[in-house]
């Protein structure tokens, strides 16, 4: 199979350090000076079980609200981050995470729900099992508590962001006829294989 | 036809170098047989040469092309602490005449000879290293086991300084000229060299080592005059470029300056010889020199292995019968006698006289001796070859491996597990007890082994990893414990000693002891890996040390004796010194004596394909001859000596003048007088020039000697004239004499050329040694006082770019009042010299001045304002009354502005590349007349009073571009460079940047009032020629270039609540949505907004480019790169951060872009118009209906979602129920079904219906 494209767009209030996580992201290795004018400043080539794949990454960092919605579109995976130490930017989320499925026309758009800054524990704001439980009601989507500041758990997020969005692309072209969208069964494999994917969730 | 086979099979097996890289050995007699196993098999001989010999078939390939090595030059910056740019010989190494001279041109393996410096290129896996030698300018290849890393801290800062030239000369070759046409690379070369003198406390000239010691006042001179040379040659490079474009001079010239800047790193090493030579035996503190002296040469004669080659040279074929290099001795003389010219004979007295006393021959009874180097400095620890990056180049197979530390290690570590496994295992069965002494004594030998290794790597880390050493103890102690352990049960068990068996319980502590000697070698070897990894692989010198082969060796000779097995003791054992010692009783080859035999391959051949790389390489054979000649003298008077200044013809005759009549001490008699002030300037500079004579210099000097015959009798006068300046009166007096020059402008000129120049260019303090420079040559890093000195300069005007970034960003990495602090430290140290102190004082007011003038900010700035205030009215103005007057008011205005009064913000713009602000005036003829007919603006006005309602489609979208570009642009236009820094339009509360915030809002404003006016409309037909109409304005904006607007049209456009309405789009025209969709393209935001920047690369402004653009890039800049860097060069802990000024030159780079489109338009104002906008736009903003959700309800109402498959003949808001609209549903409801087969559910509906 050629080399699949992905775009996968990072949201999240502000100061919730999703641009680290996407800067860590993208310059895998210490690189001296990162540049993000140029093409390939958020595109990462990575494996996923077996798959190499190009994410692009979108980070709507500093620009304006209504370009919100053309990333958006653009993107087939989401990283909602908000931050461990705010309470309020885990609530903006939900507005966005309805916009995504507004705009995607979809429930299972592929998405990871990510509690950014777990190096300031003491500053924690938001339980641990909170974030889960929100988590939990969008669908079973994936929870990671992430570094970015120390890298923690950087990677994994997109991986396994990608991997949703590779089976998503499967299941797609598998069962591309069954477009009884409405119909149970069809929701209830996506929902087990959530359910299957969820003790992969890591929690740091 | 020896020589024939052999070059063909080098050629062969050139061919297959990247697949099987050569395989060095060590060992003198593999390597040997190598050399000579086609030649003459019979020359091997002992014990091991029918398996070296065997080894020796798969072995030979030569390294890699120095072409492909070469492309991965830019990888290996100087960065990289722990790997070496410079090697220094420490064994003669001349390859094999046969081959060299059947080669000849394209043969390219470089004879060294013992003390020299090598720039390093690149190393191969095999060992052999790409390099240039310093003493030449030759490149090639050259074994590294010859050689030994040069990095002495105190040379480092110059050693840097020549890696980065190094780098800037070859991208210069590729055509990068731009960083020659200004100085600024050369200064690197002069703080090096300063660093250097200052470190060796031989900066003045009358420091009281320089007085002392005639050699080293010599030495002195001769760096300066060297460095004179450089900046001479930087500066004709510099006015080559200027006037000429044709290339051959330039690159002449390119040459010309690398090989003076090797002259000058030689005479530097040299120097640095001497001064680790005499320093002591004068009694001055050397300081840490003494622990990082450079390497030295193995001096302790008792060592065969280590006669370098000069004593064979001396001894004949009388030292040959002990070791086996008999047929080399006289291969290697003849040699030297054919490469210079049948100066063999003086190289030992050339080696005797301390040019290279640091590397003096071991014979000499005073190396010896020296208190420098005492033995254990020399010791094994020490004599690794260094192979660096050599794990970086990739792993090959091949014997090579048990030489790199790592495979050393590997090798130590599987021995000893397999020696200890089996005695655990003994020991859990039961045994008879001489097999369980023997296994006890290979493992404690193979335990030993382990540590040596373990230990010579925790030796080679310049660090001193403290786990490592940790690890080694506690595997020490574990060790320790097992050899009492086995000693206990052997003295119980003697008394029953009849008993063949060993009870299995008896040796259970045996076994626990043996456990954690395992556990604890593991811990070991981990952490030697981890130092491995650290520092870069090597390779052990002692490569004799076949570790498994001597193992079984000495278990063989060890094993009789039952009683040695117990030795290791912790007093007895300091694991270095051990191994050798093995090594020695099994009669294993030490450490490869390279210069006793060949343990080299055969010379390597270079196919005429592959060519060396074009590197400045201007002498011949015959020219190396010349030039050693003049080195031959010892003696520093000689008259043969060349001249450096004597390439000078215009020079007057300087014989009349032999010794310069050192004037009154009062400088300031002879600054009125330039011709005695040039006379001196010449006699002092002849003086410097005899000095050069006794530097050894082979290439460059060649040139030099041919000039230098002309003009030696000046030299030989000049010489003379300078051995009575040896009092400090004298050197005081000449000390006042280079303060004069430079009195007149024009002086200068000719003097910065000068030594004396130079002398006070180095005077200076410098912080340059902190400064980084990036590959195009801009400063990426630095400290504050370097950085501030960048902004000084007194010799360029320095770069306009630098210099405001640094106005812009300095906020960011420091306080106003740090800056100004600092400034004024510069002020006070740079002194008040005409040369340099003047210039950079102006240089210092100037950028306070243009702090203050266009670069304050009251609300941060003001609290250095008192300070610059004293500093204006005090040291300035002593300085410089004109100036310290001028800044003094300046601190007023200031002031004054903060109180109340108007600040021409405008000027802090000044940044702006190119682009005067061309101030707009409404009468310009050129402004396009408005589109606007008489009834427009009477509705525009009937608007404004209420009495009627105007729409968007009532106007001309030129026009309604035009006004909304106008608002739009001049938002743009006052958005101040501060405000884009520091992420400080993200901040929620209270940020400053305000312009930004009310430009992002404007454009939301526009994409709201885009959806707004077309969800307002219930008739879809309404709606489509709404759509049509924007799209219109937005191909407007585009033509007005009015990015930042275009975008917010065409997202709204494309935003789910607008594309949902699918009746509507049904209605617009294709045309229109072609339109669109070249927008489209123009707007995406795939890879990185690539359509976008591209054609807002070389825009012309006016522009209004997208703002979101800049504040992504910027965002990222911020957190994508660190606020400080690391210096290059300084190794591990010692390494210091200094600021990374390349984020903030990044950062303003990208303002400036910005700023460079922050151009009024050239149209006319519509007053009525905008009015009329900006009241639409309050009226969207302030109802409650401006945001996402609010226009999505509305969408639905408008076009409610339809369930999938059913096709409804007519929704209850579509009044347009015409059969074409039906036919219209169906079409978009098949529509819809392939797009659910895009995203395979759709079944939100519930929810949106819940909504609703």
């Amino acid at each position: 199979m050629s080399q699949r494209e992905y775009h996968i767009v990072v949201l999240g209030s502000g100061g919730v350090g999703k641009s680290c996580l996407t800067a860590q992201f993208v310059q895998n290795v210490w690189i001296e000076s990162y540049d993000p004018t140029i093409e390939d400043s958020y595109r990462k080539a990575i494996e996923v079980d077996g798959r190499h794949v190009i994410l692009e990454i979108l980070d709507t960092a500093g620009t304006e609200q209504f370009s919100k919605e053309l990333y958006m579109k653009t993107g087939q995976g989401f990283l909602l981050v908000f931050s461990i130490t705010s309470m309020s930017s885990l609530y903006e989320l939900t507005e966005l995470r309805e916009q995504i499925r507004r705009i995607k026309e979809d429930d299972n758009v592929p998405m990871v729900l990510v509690g950014n800054k777990s190096d300031l524990e003491e500053d924690r704001a938001v339980p641990r099992p909170r974030a889960f439980k929100i988590s939990q009601d969008w669908g079973n989507v994936p929870y990671y508590e992430t570094s970015a500041r120390r890298r923690a758990n950087v990677d994994e997020v997109f991986v396994d962001l990608c991997r949703q969005i590779i089976l998503k692309d499967q299941r797609d072209y598998q069962e591309p006829t069954s477009k009884g969208t409405r119909d149970g069964s069809r929701r209830h494999t996506g929902r087990s294989k959530r359910r299957r994917r969820g003790p992969t969730c890591t929690i740091l | 036809m020896a020589d024939f086979l052999l070059e063909k099979e080098e050629v062969d097996k050139h061919a297959s170098a990247l697949v099987a890289p050569l395989n060095i050995q060590k060992s003198p007699k593999r390597s040997r047989s190598r050399e000579y196993g086609h030649i003459r098999q019979s020359s091997s001989r002992g014990t091991h040469s029918i398996k070296s010999q065997s080894q020796s078939q798969s072995q030979i390939s030569p390294p890699l092309t120095p072409r492909t090595s070469r492309e991965g030059l830019p990888d290996q910056p100087p960065t990289q602490p722990v790997f070496h740019n410079y090697l220094r010989a420490f064994y003669h190494f001349h390859p094999s005449s046969t081959v060299s001279s059947s080669t000849d041109e394209s043969s390219i393996t470089v004879p060294i000879n013992q003390g020299d410096v090598i720039l390093v290129h690149s190393v191969h896996p095999n060992g052999w290293a790409d390099g240039t030698l310093l003493a030449s300018g030759a490149r090639g290849w050259l074994p590294t086991n010859y050689c030994e890393a040069y990095d002495h801290p105190t040379i480092r800062n110059l050693l840097n300084a020549l890696t980065h030239l190094w780098d800037l000369v070859r991208d210069g070759e590729n055509g990068d000229l731009m960083v020659f046409t200004k100085q600024d690379y050369v200064r690197g070369m002069i703080a090096g060299v300063r660093f250097f003198l200052e470190r060796t406390q031989c900066l003045t000239r009358d420091s009281s080592l320089i007085l002392a010691h005639v050699g080293l006042r010599r030495m002195r001179k001769g760096l300066l005059g060297d460095l004179s040379s450089l900046v001479k040659t930087a500066k004709k490079l510099q006015e080559i470029l200027e006037t000429n474009e044709s290339s051959v001079p330039v690159f002449e010239q390119l040459d010309e300056l690398v090989l003076r800047s090797f002259k000058l790193v030689t005479r530097a090493v040299r120097f640095l010889d001497i001064w680790a030579q005499d320093a002591v035996s004068l009694s001055f503190d050397l300081g840490e020199a003494l622990n990082n002296r450079p390497p030295t040469p193995p001096s302790d004669s008792a060592d065969p292995s280590v006669q370098p080659q000069a004593l064979s040279n001396q001894n004949g074929e009388d030292g040959v019968s002990t070791n086996d290099y008999a047929p080399l001795v006289s291969q290697e003389s003849a040699i030297a006698t054919q490469e210079e010219s049948g100066s063999a004979t003086t190289q030992p007295p050339r080696n005797l006289h301390r040019l290279s006393v640091a590397f003096s021959i071991p014979s000499e009874a005073d190396s010896l001796q020296s208190p420098l180097f005492p033995p254990q400095s020399q010791g094994q620890s020490k004599r690794f070859s260094v192979t660096h990056r050599l794990s970086y180049t990739g792993k090959s197979q091949g014997l090579r491996k048990q030489n790199l530390a790592s495979e050393r290690l590997d090798g130590a570590r599987d021995s000893f597990l397999g020696f200890i496994g089996s005695f655990i295992g003994l020991h859990l069965q039961s045994r008879s007890s001489e097999e369980l002494t023997l296994t006890t004594q290979q493992s404690v030998i193979a335990c030993q082994q382990l540590l040596a290794v373990v230990e010579e790597i925790w030796e080679r880390d310049s660090r001193r990893s403290e786990p490592l050493e940790q690890a080694r103890d506690t595997m020490y102690a574990r060790l320790t414990e097992l050899v009492q352990a086995t000693k206990d049960m052997f003295s119980t068990s003697e008394s029953n000693i009849g008993e063949e068996v060993l009870m299995p319980d008896s040796g259970k502590q045996l076994v626990a002891a043996a456990t954690s000697c395992v556990r604890s070698a593991g811990d070991c070897v981990s952490k030697a890996r981890v130092v491995i990894e650290r520092i870069g692989d090597f390779e052990f010198e002692n490569a004799g040390l076949g570790l498994s082969e001597t193992i079984f060796e000495q278990i063989g000779q060890i094993a009789p004796e039952e009683d040695d097995q117990p030795e290791p003791q912790p007093e007895q054992q300091p694991e270095p010194s051990k191994q050798p010692e093995i090594t020695l009783e099994t009669d294993k080859p030490l450490p490869a004596p390279p210069a006793s035999t060949r343990p080299l391959p055969p010379p390597l051949v270079i196919s005429e394909s592959k060519p060396l790389p074009e590197v400045p390489l201007p002498s011949p054979p015959e020219d190396n001859r010349v030039s050693l000649q003049p080195t031959q003298p010892p003696i520093v008077e000689s008259p043969t000596a060349v001249s450096f200044r004597s390439s000078r013809s215009s020079l007057p005759p300087l014989n009349q003048l032999p010794i310069p009549h050192l004037p009154q001490p009062c400088p300031s008699d002879h600054t009125q007088s330039p011709a005695s002030a040039t006379h001196r300037f010449f006699s002092k500079s002849t003086r410097t020039d005899s000095v050069n004579v006794s530097v050894t210099d082979s290439s460059s000097t060649y040139r030099y000697s041919m000039r230098g015959d002309t003009n030696s009798i000046h030299s030989q006068t000049s010489t003379r004239a300078t051995t009575p300046d040896q009092s400090p009166a004298k050197a005081q007096s000449s000390q006042a004499l280079v303060s004069s020059f430079g009195s007149s402008s024009e002086l200068r000129s000719v003097a910065s050329e000068d030594v004396t120049a130079v002398e006070e260019h180095l005077l200076e303090t410098t912080f340059l040694h902190e400064l980084i420079y990036n590959k195009e040559g801009q400063v990426s890093g630095g400290s504050l006082p370097a950085l501030v000195e960048q902004l000084t300069t007194h010799e360029s005007t320095p770069d306009a770019v630098f210099v405001n970034a640094f106005y812009l960003t300095f906020r960011l990495f420091t306080t106003p009042v740090e800056l100004a602090q600092c400034l004024i430290d510069r002020f006070d140290y740079v002194g008040d010299s005409q040369l340099v102190g003047v210039p950079v004082r102006l240089r210092i007011y100037n950028v306070f001045k243009g702090w203050l003038e266009s670069h304050w900010a009251p609300d941060s700035d003001s609290a250095s304002l008192g300070l610059i205030l004293t500093f204006a009215t005090g040291k300035l103005r002593t300085a410089l009354p004109a100036a310290g007057k001028r800044l003094a008011e300046l601190t007023s205005k200031v002031t004054e502005v903060r109180a109340g009064a108007l600040v021409p913000r405008l000027v802090s713009s000044l940044g702006k590349t190119g682009i005067s602000n061309a101030v707009f005036t409404p009468s310009d003829s050129n402004v396009p007349a408005p589109i606007l007919t008489k009834s427009q603006m009477n509705a525009l006005k009937a608007s404004k009073e209420g009495r009627a309602q105007c729409s968007i489609l009532d106007f001309d979208p030129m026009e309604l571009a035009r006004q909304f570009t106008l608002i739009e642009s001049k938002l743009y236009c006052s958005i101040l460079p501060e405000e884009l820094l520091a992420l400080e339009w993200t901040k929620r509360n209270g940020s400053r940047a305000a312009n930004v915030r009310a430009m992002s809002t404007l454009s939301n404003d526009l994409a709201n009032l885009v959806a707004d006016t077309i969800l307002l409309l219930e008739d879809p037909k309404k709606r489509a020629v709404i759509i049509k109409q924007w799209v219109k304005i937005a191909i407007k904006c585009l033509e007005l270039n009015n990015y930042d607007s275009l975008m917010a049209i065409i997202c709204s456009l494309n935003s789910s609540m607008v594309l949902r309405l699918k009746k509507t789009w049904e209605l617009v025209s294709a045309k229109t949505k072609a339109r669109l969709e070249e927008l489209k393209t123009i707007t995406d935001v795939g890879r990185n907004y690539a359509v976008l920047r591209q054609r807002l690369q070389n825009h012309v402004a006016p522009c209004i480019p997208f703002v979101g653009i800049y504040l992504t890039d910027l965002t990222f800049v911020d957190v994508g790169n660190g606020t400080t860097r690391q210096l290059p060069g300084e190794s591990g802990c010692d390494s210091v951060s200094v600021i990374n000024f390349d984020k903030h030159m990044k950062t303003a780079k990208i303002i400036g872009q910005l700023q460079s489109f922050q151009v009024p338009y050239r149209l006319a104002a519509v007053p009525e118009m905008q009015e009329w906008m900006e009241s639409q736009i309050h009226r969207v903003r302030s109802s409650d209906q401006a945001n996402v959700q609010s226009y999505y309800r509305r969408s639905l109402i408008l076009e409610p979602r339809e369930p999938p498959q059913v096709v409804k003949a007519s929704p209850p808001t579509s009044d347009a129920s015409t059969s074409g609209a039906l036919s219209a549903d169906n079409r978009t409801n098949s529509k819809d079904r392939f797009e659910f087969l895009n995203f395979s559910f759709s079944s939100t509906n519930s929810i949106k219906d819940r909504q609703i």
